[in-house]
């Protein structure tokens, strides 16, 4: 079997069902609530991107999913099994890149399974295998600052993939990332998902990024958070970036999705948010041009 | 020729030297209307530069580029494939549109050429580089260039090795010289004040040469200079009291710190006691080392392991509070058990300020372990000092002085050393900028 078909058939593409979850701040009259009764589903085998105005709690989210915060009310369940804490069957790949400075590339995506005690021959020839698929043999030992912005994500994607999770997470991966790199990337990210069907679960605040990855798009309300609508993205893949920005389906659903982030940019900003008048002022410019 | 070769991307930054070199490398080609320069699939030897004329060249589907044909006249570089990691054959064919004159370069030529000057021709592999995944949207997995094999390539090199190359270029360097500039002007100066102009306040000072000539004197006046064993058992009794205090500094004040970043709640036990403790001078404690231990030479040592201690353990708990918390929740993320965090992260992550630490506490042991041996003590260079000091022999305590600045400047630098021999990725990021 080929490294390609044995990674293939590991796959188990989990679910996460999220059932009426809060998360408060603070006790008492200081309470503050960024999370109120939110509710969603990730289903198997899809990718789910989840967009919303910046500071909408997405990331606090993010945490109540990963299990380094518990939600004040409501549960959060995986298989059908509550979260109570990180496991490697939900990875998190976050905003800042994690690559441990002190190892080398290698070590770095074999990290997973020696902290488990997990290395078998199997183990290291999937290391191997990974590597080339992210294009990394040459950077093997080569330490993280070594690498480039975009090198260092794709890194990061195998030492996620390499411990076989069951729903990988993503919380904006590709901020900070030069223009032309994050498109690559976006194809990059795109075929490795469509390859091998992972349940991927991606948080975003780029309308563009999110119409090209996702098969289903949650666009969240401001805070307190919780899904305002989903877009099924019916768009066939495999999906190429010119394709994308020519594809009428696609750019219909572009309109939709930014017509309802415009209005709850509109809410925010009427409570005073700098980023929500930003994105209103953008969104009047771009709804002006078409 | 130079002239078009200096107006390419690639090129435009090598010196006018390299460029001739590069120049005589060309062949002129030129060819006609519809020609086909190369097709998918032949074998890449040439690199070609366009003179004038018009070329079409289009990449094969397989490559993926977002634009695959692309118009290129006077100035522009194809055929780069000659310069691929993986790719010996064409990706593309290129056909002259209207007549055309090329300059060919042979790939393998081009490289040896640069590595004869390592440096630039890192600049220009690299803007190829750029070029290739930019103006031909060529995606970057494809666009790896062949390496240019330098003698001495500072990512190879490991360990012991990478300290002697940092070493040779610091004496390529002009620091060295500078140093010595430095230190020139600070001896002249002492020279001049003392013995030449006799400023006031200097004028009782010993002056240069006199501690010099008591120094390097086979019969000294004083009794002490590089001809006596006295002179290195004082050297030798401080260096060895130093480490004692140093080592035990060390082996209780990075765990400590460890743990007092680690466990919030251990920190909340014990950080206020050290706080108070911390800012107690090392002559504050004389009398009570005296009293605690029966024998004056643990006092001594009790005393200088002190500061050094307060400094480690204080920098090591700050190390481990500046570890960025998403290595914690990644390697958590990963599977990772509490005691693995601890291990994997916690350690490596504190460790620059750890050394940090270990190379401020190496030098406050001299401080302390002077005032300390001024107390007490039979042998050492604080005594030394001190005893000189009471019996009115003024060359003798300068010799003492530089001494200590001496030995103590070599045993930080020790320090210095080792951290970076540990911790290779953070050299390579600091010094060699990421190399």
């Amino acid at each position: 079997m080929s490294q390609e078909d044995k990674l293939k058939s590991k796959i188990q593409a989990g679910e996460i069902v999220v059932s009426g979850v809060s998360k408060e701040y603070g006790a008492n009259q200081f309470a503050k609530e960024v999370v109120k009764d939110c509710s969603f589903t990730i289903e198997r085998g899809k990718l789910t991107v989840m967009i919303g105005p910046s500071g909408c709690g997405k990331s606090t989210l993010i945490r109540l999913l990963a299990g380094f915060e518990h939600p004040t009310a409501g549960t959060i369940s995986i298989n059908g099994k509550p979260v109570t804490g990180p496991a490697r069957d939900r990875l998190v790949l976050f905003q800042e890149t994690a690559l441990f400075p002190w190892m080398t590339t290698y070590d770095n995506i074999l990290y997973g399974p020696r902290a488990r005690g997990e290395v078998t021959k199997e183990t290291l020839e999937l290391a191997e295998f990974l590597l080339s698929k992210v294009g990394l043999q040459e950077f093997r030992k080569k330490y993280p600052t070594q690498l480039s912005g975009g090198m260092q994500r794709r890194a990061e994607l195998a030492r996620a993939m390499i411990n076989n999770p069951e729903v990988m997470i993503l919380d904006e991966p590709f901020r900070g990332l030069d223009a032309m790199t994050k498109e690559l990337m976006w194809e990059y990210y795109s075929a490795l998902y469509e390859e091998n069907r992972r349940t991927n679960f991606f948080v975003t605040t780029d309308i563009d990024e999110a119409i090209f990855l996702a098969d289903r798009l949650f666009i969240m309300s401001n805070i307190p958070t919780r899904v305002r609508a989903v877009l099924e993205v019916d768009v066939p893949r495999p999906r190429r970036l010119l394709d994308i920005v020519e594809n009428d389906r696609s750019n219909e659903i572009k309109m939709e999705a930014l017509s309802i982030l415009h209005e709850e940019a509109m809410k925010s900003f009427s409570r005073g948010s700098k980023a929500a008048a930003d994105f209103v002022e953008a969104y009047s410019k771009r709804v002006a041009k078409t | 020729m130079l002239e078009i070769l200096k107006k390419t991307m690639p090129f435009q930054v090598v010196s006018d030297t390299m460029l001739r070199r590069i120049a005589e490398l060309g062949k002129r080609v030129a060819y006609d209307k519809a020609a086909i320069i190369y097709d998918a699939g032949d074998s890449a030897g040439d690199i070609y530069i366009i003179l004038s004329g018009k070329v079409e060249h289009t990449l094969e589907p397989g490559v993926n580029a977002r634009r695959p044909v692309q118009l290129l006249g006077a100035g522009d570089v194809f055929g780069w494939a000659a310069l691929l990691e993986k790719f010996p054959h064409r990706l593309a064919k290129a056909v002259a549109i209207e007549p055309a004159e090329i300059v060919r370069i042979n790939g393998d030529d081009l490289l040896r050429l640069l590595e004869s000057d390592p440096d630039s021709g890192d600049v220009v592999m690299s803007r190829f580089a750029t070029m290739i995944t930019r103006d031909y949207t060529v995606p970057d997995l494809i666009a790896q260039m062949r390496a240019i094999h330098r003698k001495l390539h500072s990512s190879d090199i490991q360990g012991m090795n990478l300290t002697m190359y940092r070493l040779s270029l610091w004496l390529k360097s002009p620091r060295p010289y500078l140093m010595l500039i430095g230190f020139g002007l600070f001896l002249s100066f002492w020279y001049l004040a003392v013995e030449v102009w006799k400023l006031p306040r200097f004028r009782e000072m010993p002056g240069l040469t006199v501690v010099i000539k008591e120094w390097l004197n086979p019969d000294p006046s004083y009794g002490l200079s590089i001809y006596t064993a006295e002179y290195y058992q004082h050297i030798l009794v401080s260096i060895w009291r130093v480490t004692q205090a140093f080592v035990l500094a060390s082996l209780l004040g990075v765990p400590l710190g460890l743990f007092l970043g680690w466990s919030r709640k251990f920190k909340e036990y014990v950080f206020p006691v050290f706080e108070t403790l911390r800012p107690i001078p090392i002559l504050a404690w004389v009398p009570l080392a005296i009293v605690m231990f029966i024998s004056t030479e643990s006092a001594v040592i009790y005393l200088t392991f002190l500061a050094s201690f307060f400094a480690t353990a204080l920098n090591t708990m700050l190390g481990v509070e500046s570890i960025d918390e998403s290595y914690v929740r990644a390697a958590y993320c990963l599977g990772a058990k509490r005691h693995q965090v601890f291990r994997h992260i916690i350690i490596p992550g504190a460790l620059p300020f750890i050394f940090t630490g270990l190379q401020i506490s190496i030098g406050v042991s001299w401080f302390s372990l002077v005032a300390a041996e001024m107390v007490s003590g039979q042998y050492g260079l604080g005594y030394v000092i001190n005893t000189s000091y009471t019996m009115v022999r003024y060359p003798t305590i300068v010799i003492g002085m530089i001494t200590l600045g001496f030995v103590g400047y070599v045993t930080s630098a020790m320090v210095r050393i080792l951290g970076d021999y540990l911790m290779q990725w953070r050299v390579r990021e600091l010094a060699l900028g990421g190399q």
